[in-house]
């Protein structure tokens, strides 16, 4: 028979490495028609971050994304950077682009203050134009700005920086300190159907509520989200590498590693909850990790709650959930007076 | 439809226009008349405010047209395969390596044992782990030596060409066990416990002597295989100048560049890494692994050497995520609020150390949740096992506290009579509440998230 | 040496290979068509998935040998000079492929579902795309895109999408 359960589990992931430091450079090129290049040393693995990347310089730029072309991962061409790990690439490289854009800008400004009659401090850069704050019908497009800056007076407008998050070391003897510059907090609440006759879990839905700062693209967030469970899912229910007596790999393989398939996901929903971070990059922090981190305790907490029992230890196979069930049912039967 | 298909249809160009006249099953030939390519660029990516946009990946279309090109992908001529002999026993000592007969087989180029490396070490933290074994195997997937053939097939075969000569040591599997001292010593003669963290906050033996109720759990988790799709791979190739170029499926080309000047001794500025579009890292390619012993093949044989690994490779003989052991000890008000929380972690961290300092530390420092507790302490151990090297694999740490912290959550509720969502709420941080070392946190909406999960699966409390 | 020739998105092509070739090797090694990848090589994956004679197969698992005299279609061939394929274009708008190593394999599982079924459940697209691992996705965006590939394929052209397929011994 199938009985129904749900599962609440919160969490809370630091973004960037713990205490030391994890620098990023980058440099952004504005070109003489106003399109940019930016250059990171960052590898994009699948997340989308050069595409993010390439959203906040458009955003500190006043342009649109396609018009940023977003260079990466080589040592002879792009800046140092510690890399696509520990979720921290739109937070710390994100913020290097962000204030290597501000420094291009900067060499814009200077050039367009003059065409336009006011002080540097006047103007923003919006929809493609350098304008007066407050007084947007004088402007001047980027692409001329851009042109009279690197052409005209030989300003090429190329700006370049790097960040760190600020941390503070952790004693010793107490941990006390701060180890990480944010935080990032999620809620991930499942349900499913355990089948209490052969210990099968299915889980049927998922509602996730992720923060990730400010979602620079919500439509990568989501495929963040939805990814980051299904490794939940894995760890929850199927994945487990075994070995024998010897220290020999029993399963080095994915016919006998189970992890998800099309089959093994349930529906989800994905919320994101603005947690405006005012020290990333227009308020951004991260989301590449978090999303695996509640799954595996929202699903086991929903069995726990269908069944009534509690495994301790993943994965939570079919067997060990059917023997659990049974033992729950041995210690129940002992109890009824006879 | 849910929320975001309908956003969807909102922002989408009106493709079925554009598909009009397409026949959707041309082979992809150029037709006979010039045409402009109009590149299709969808309005999310012309937007100049670009932040919050749902813009396309320019990749994602590469992509999909299978134009992507992985390390795999990619040949040079003259290019040689490489493959690496996998030892196969957990821990021995290498009495002899003979790779007489592997050399002398035709198409053979070259083949490349630990003692030619000029710095046999690497590690992020400690350099425990060498490129190729010298004279001791730790875990079964260690490398005895490697070779480069002008067939990936030829190559295969030479390995089984390779003579090691084994004496079996023992083997030590379960980290309790190992922390022992009188179990055997993985890297001896240093202790298994190669790595400590200890949270202090207030005073927990104070908090349980005040506490109405106190709650024990214990949990553990398993070895879990990143599973990227893309396998590791690197081509390494030489210029005439003695500059070594690299390209690698490796997601921190920095942290490389400075390990591959170490191992081989060389400056950094004749070192080029390129990180290609990786085919799926979770943390599973932050470092190094045969990129040095593909570049001394390639000397040696003044060819180009692409090595990938097999997907019984990604298992045996890459990082994987830390098994822990968990147990947690809470004390309680009668109103369900967390007064004192004691916590001990026990990580399996495998044969080398990896990335195992940084989850030791990330785990220590989540394990008591994102609650308000005045009075922590949270004690953690990584322990050498002779298995799989354990490493950054996504959330160091964090998956595995918190599905025993919110376990054992669910457990004090059940005892309590609580509702598991009211709990969470009674104890959640707070904007500006401390962490358990003591970091005044901001922009903290955990609270937000739960109150916003429960609304959207229409979570009621049940009387 | 097995010589082949077959039909491979709509191009006559031969080759002169080793029996033990593999289709996905005669495909990526011979025909430098890169798009199916090597994931697992023994059929675990479908990072190797190609259509042949209509049918979605792991190419890893059948030899050159047995695609002799057989019609193929790789992802290299679903996009015609100037227009992406329906599935493609969808799979961009939603956000469908993240790293994209599976998504060859995927977008050939999904056409080959969609040339017998241009109006598949939920469930339908998850059995077909089952044979298909993600690392990166969870599926979840594949589903929706294919959703919207099909939307589109009916309301464009229903009628041309009939095909009959001969009976394939293929794994």
């Amino acid at each position: 028979m199938k009985q129904r359960g749900r599962g609440i589990a919160c969490m809370w992931y630091p973004i960037g490495f713990t205490v030391d430091a994890n620098p990023s450079a980058a440099t952004v090129k504005v070109n003489e028609d106003g399109t940019a290049t930016v250059l990171t040393g960052t590898v994009e693995t699948g997340q989308g971050s050069l595409t993010v990347l390439g959203q906040i310089a458009a955003e500190a730029l006043g342009i649109a994304t396609d018009d940023v072309h977003v260079v990466s991962a080589d040592t002879d061409s792009t800046p140092m950077d510690t890399g696509a790990i520990a979720s921290r690439t739109t937070y710390v490289t994100g913020n290097a682009i962000w204030l290597a854009a501000e420094a291009a800008k900067a060499i814009l400004f200077e050039t367009a203050a003059p065409m336009l009659g006011v002080k540097v401090s006047q103007l923003e850069a919006k929809d493609r134009k350098i304008q007066v704050k407050n007084y947007p019908q004088r402007n001047v497009s980027i692409g001329q700005v851009a042109h009279r800056s690197q052409v005209i007076l030989g300003q090429p407008a190329i700006g370049s920086a790097s960040w760190n998050p600020p941390t503070v070391a952790m004693d010793p003897e107490t941990g006390q300190g701060k180890p990480f510059a944010t935080y990032v907090y999620a809620t991930q609440i499942a349900e499913v159907d355990v089948d209490d006759e052969t210990g099968e879990v299915e889980i049927l839905r998922i509602a996730a509520a992720h923060d990730c700062g400010t979602a620079i693209n919500p439509m990568l967030v989501e495929g963040q989200v939805e990814g980051g469970i299904s490794m939940g899912v894995g760890m929850a229910l199927q994945e487990e590498m075994l070995f024998d007596a010897n220290g020999r790999h029993i399963n080095p393989n994915l016919t006998n590693y189970i992890m998800p398939t099309s089959l093994d996901m349930p529906e989800i929903t994905v919320d994101i909850v603005q947690g405006f971070d005012p020290t990333g990059p227009f308020g951004a922090k991260g989301v590449g990790e978090p999303t695996a981190v509640p799954t595996a305790a929202a699903v086991l907490n929903a069995i726990h709650d269908a069944v009534g029992v509690r495994v301790t230890s993943l994965p939570a196979t079919a067997e060990k959930v059917l023997a659990a069930i049974k033992a729950k049912r041995a210690t129940e039967q002992k109890q009824i007076p006879a | 439809m849910n929320e975001h298909s309908r956003i969807l249809e909102r922002e989408k160009l009106d493709i079925a226009e554009t598909l009009r006249d397409a026949d959707l099953r041309l082979p992809a030939v150029a037709p006979r008349e010039p045409f402009p390519i109009e590149p299709l660029t969808p309005d999310a990516r012309q937007q100049t405010r670009a932040v919050g946009q749902r813009a396309t990946r320019p990749d994602g279309r590469l992509h999909g047209l299978g134009q992507t090109k992985y390390i795999d992908d990619l040949s040079f001529p003259g290019m040689l395969y490489a493959r690496i002999k996998r030892a196969g026993i957990a821990c021995a000592r290498i009495k002899r390596i003979d790779t007489s007969a592997a050399e002398a087989m035709p198409g053979v180029m070259a083949v490349l044992t630990g003692k030619e490396i000029p710095t046999n070490t690497f590690g992020p933290t400690f350099q425990d782990q060498p490129v190729l074994v010298d004279d001791h195997v730790f875990h079964a997937g260690d490398g005895v030596a490697a070779v480069a053939a002008v067939t990936e097939q030829i190559a295969n075969e030479a390995l089984d060409k390779i003579v090691v000569e084994y004496e079996p040591l023992p083997a030590v599997l379960d980290p309790v066990a190992a922390m022992r001292e009188d179990s055997p010593k993985v890297h001896a003669p240093d202790s298994n416990i190669y790595a400590t963290k200890v949270i202090r906050k207030g005073d927990v033996e104070k908090g349980f002597a005040a506490s109405d109720h106190i709650f024990e759990g214990h949990f553990s988790t398993q070895m879990i295989e990143h599973v990227s799709l893309e396998p590791h791979a690197a081509i390494a190739d030489w210029d005439a100048n003695g500059r070594l170029t690299i390209y690698a499926t490796i997601g921190r080309i920095t942290l490389a560049r400075a390990d591959m000047a170490r191992t081989l001794k060389m400056p950094m500025s004749r070192i080029r890494i390129v990180g290609t579009i990786v085919g799926g890292n979770f943390g599973g390619k932050n470092e190094i692994t045969q990129e040095p012993a593909l570049a001394l093949l390639s000397k040696k044989t003044g060819r180009p050497v692409k090595g990938v690994y097999t997907r019984g490779e990604e298992f045996t003989s890459t990082t994987t995520r830390h098994p822990i052991i968990m147990d947690y000890k809470t004390g309680v008000a009668k109103n369900g609020r967390i007064v004192a929380r004691q916590i001990r972690l026990v990580l399996d961290g495998g044969a080398y150390c990896s990335w195992s300092a940084t989850t030791l530390g990330k785990a220590c420092i989540l394990s008591p949740g994102p609650y308000k507790i005045d009075n922590v302490l949270a004690e953690a151990f990584v322990v050498y096992t002779n298995k799989t090297m354990t490493g950054a694999m996504r959330g160091f740490g964090a998956p595995q506290v918190c599905f025993a912290y919110e376990s054992h959550m669910d457990d004090i509720a059940k005892a309590l009579k609580m509702d598991p969502l009211e709990i969470r709420l009674l104890n959640a941080f707070d904007e500006s509440s401390p962490s358990p070392t003591g970091q005044v946190l901001h922009s903290v909406v955990v609270k937000e998230t739960l109150r916003k999960a429960a609304d959207r699966f229409g979570w009621e409390p049940r009387s | 040496m097995t010589d082949v020739t077959m039909t491979v998105n709509g191009q006559t092509r031969s080759a002169s290979v080793p029996p033990e070739t593999t289709l996905l090797q005669l495909l990526r090694d011979q025909f430098h068509l890169t798009g199916a990848k090597l994931g697992c090589d023994v059929g675990d994956c479908g990072a190797c998935t190609v259509i042949v004679d209509g049918q979605a197969v792991n190419s890893c698992l059948m030899l050159a040998g047995q695609a002799d005299g057989r019609e193929i279609l790789t992802v290299e061939g679903l996009a015609s000079r100037d227009r992406l394929h329906a599935i493609q274009q969808c799979f961009e708008n939603n956000g469908a492929l993240q790293c994209g190593f599976c998504g060859p394999g995927v977008l050939m599982s999904a056409k080959a579902l969609l040339d017998e079924n241009l109006n598949p459940t939920t469930q339908e697209i998850r059995d077909a795309l089952s044979g298909n691992l993600c690392r990166c996705t969870g599926y979840t965006k594949m589903i929706e895109a294919v959703h919207d590939a099909a939307r589109l394929l009916r309301e464009d052209s229903p009628a041309k999408l009939t095909h009959a397929r001969p009976e394939v011994t293929a794994p």
